[in-house]
């Protein structure tokens, strides 16, 4: 397993050239919302998963975190609301790992560790942190539309070179150590780290509906998810080949709403006039 | 590197499999340690461990099929199958209902039966009295909640459904049943619609600790 890592990563370094101007592009393109958002334009775009012939999903306009919520963040929340502090969240909100990588529950680590971005925090303490914010989390389709852009182009899903780039931040990633946010590159919307830190929960996580077992690719034809899942119209893969979309809809489909996993981290969002 | 793109892409496609299942296996919630306590060799479920949690903590709000309000945890003081599931649904969903009937028919009235729109808006208590009555799901035994958005999704999540509305008119979701203990423990839970012997015998079981002196 280490060594197909290491493999997709060395071939994914070797081959795959930055992005030479992108930062330029990305601040000549990005609308800067206050408190620290940036606007997604709204937009259609064509889900991993859809039904046989299904026009593509639109996405209305809204505001996005342009930075994964950090632990210095996570702090002050659970400063303000004690009763989602670790030690103190009743175990129907998290499973037992809930923040245990903190030194202590009001403590979130030195000054580096605290721009890190928070893991290990459920569905239900992202939600709340975002709703103390007067926020929410974004549903999937929001996230997955803000992130299909690259530093230079707002659908890049289909750019090859895109998408074996995530490929490597995936394989790259140290979900015991995420890197301090911010300081990749931001895609052209000003948003940063959607691919190269953490994995994100989204408000509908639990809205893939089919086979979750990557050895059929999610295919949804599985005779198994048929009894699974209740839908008479077949879904599938509208694109079998974004290896990058599959490795997230995995992800959700392996969280439930306690799930406190390291390297699942959150953002929020917010709705804006179109 | 020389190698054609062709190859490389491949490559690069192959070796991300074992990356998918990683990213699965990494991510697996911890179901052992947990509340979602399975049943035991002997269909016996093993009671809760202590640190587990009610379901009925989430305490949301909803509307009965008779219109009256009720929150989760007035569901607690009987054990209880759950499944969610809308009532406008004319494919394979019927087959989830027929899999509560076969649970409630092989069990006593003490078992009582829920069901959870997914389809809040067009749900409502007074749709949901209609499809009670036209499937003839006794009101002792059967409960069929609406509520919120945010609370359906609060639940399914919570239960580990998974839905999405596929048009106005379709919802694609999971089948699962969730057999809870009159204090809202998951005791068992069935994914898919060929296992109602096992959730049987775990609601026998979770009967006859009941009885128990």
């Amino acid at each position: 397993m280490l060594t197909h890592r290491s493999f997709l990563l060395a071939l994914a370094v070797a081959v795959i050239p930055a992005p030479a101007s992108a930062a330029r592009v990305a601040r000549a393109n990005r609308t800067t919302l206050a408190g620290g958002m940036a606007r997604i334009t709204g937009g259609v775009y064509r889900p991993l998963y859809a039904t046989r012939g299904a026009p593509r999903t639109r996405v209305a306009t809204f505001a996005l975190d342009r930075m994964p919520v950090t632990r210095g963040s996570f702090l002050q929340f659970v400063t303000a609301h004690p009763q989602w502090r670790r030690g103190a969240i009743r175990p129907v909100f998290a499973e037992a790992a809930y923040l245990a990588d903190w030194p202590a529950a009001t403590s979130a680590g030195d000054s580096t560790d605290s721009r890190r971005p928070v893991t290990g925090i459920s569905w239900f303490a992202a939600r709340a942190y975002c709703a103390a914010q007067d926020k929410r989390l974004p549903t999937v389709d929001e996230w997955e539309y803000a992130a299909s852009a690259s530093e230079t182009r707002r659908h890049a899903s289909d750019d090859t070179a895109f998408r074996r780039r995530l490929l490597a931040l995936y394989a790259a990633r140290k979900p015991e150590r995420p890197p301090v946010a911010g300081r990749g590159l931001p895609n052209m919307y000003g948003v940063y780290d959607l691919h190269g830190v953490v994995w994100e929960w989204t408000l509908d996580f639990n809205s893939v509906v089919v086979g979750d077992d990557s050895r059929t690719a999610g295919s949804g034809q599985d005779a198994r998810d048929h009894h699974l899942f209740c839908a008479s119209a077949a879904i599938g893969a509208t694109d079998p080949s974004d290896f990058a979309a599959f490795a997230r809809s995995a992800v959700r489909a392996g969280l439930t709403a306690r799930s406190t996993v390291r390297g699942v981290g959150f953002r929020c969002a917010l709705d804006l006039p179109g | 590197m020389m190698l054609p793109s062709r190859t490389f892409l491949t490559a690069a496609l192959l070796s991300l499999v074992p990356l998918a299942v990683l990213v699965v296996a990494d991510t697996r919630p911890d179901t052992r340690s947990d509340a979602r306590v399975a049943s035991t060799a002997s269909g016996r479920p093993a009671l809760p461990a202590a640190g587990t949690y009610s379901l009925y903590e989430l305490g949301s709000a909803w509307h009965d099929q008779q219109g009256r309000r009720l929150t989760l945890d007035s569901l607690r003081g009987r054990p209880r199958l759950l499944a969610m599931i809308y009532t406008h649904c004319t494919s394979t969903c019927p087959l989830a209902l027929a899999e509560m009937k076969r649970v409630e028919a092989a069990t006593d009235p003490r078992l009582g039966l829920v069901l959870v729109s997914l389809d809040p808006d067009r749900d409502t208590p007074r749709v949901l009295a209609t499809y009670a009555a036209s499937h003839g799901l006794d009101p002792s035994r059967w409960t069929l909640l609406a509520g919120s958005d945010a609370d359906v999704r609060e639940l399914a999540a919570s239960l580990g459904v998974r839905y999405r509305r596929l048009g106005p008119d379709e919802l694609a979701h999971s089948n699962t049943l969730t057999l809870l203990d009159p204090s809202g423990h998951v005791v068992h839970q069935q994914q898919g619609l060929d296992e109602h012997d096992e959730t049987i015998r775990a609601a026998r079981a979770l009967l006859s600790i009941d009885d128990r002196p």
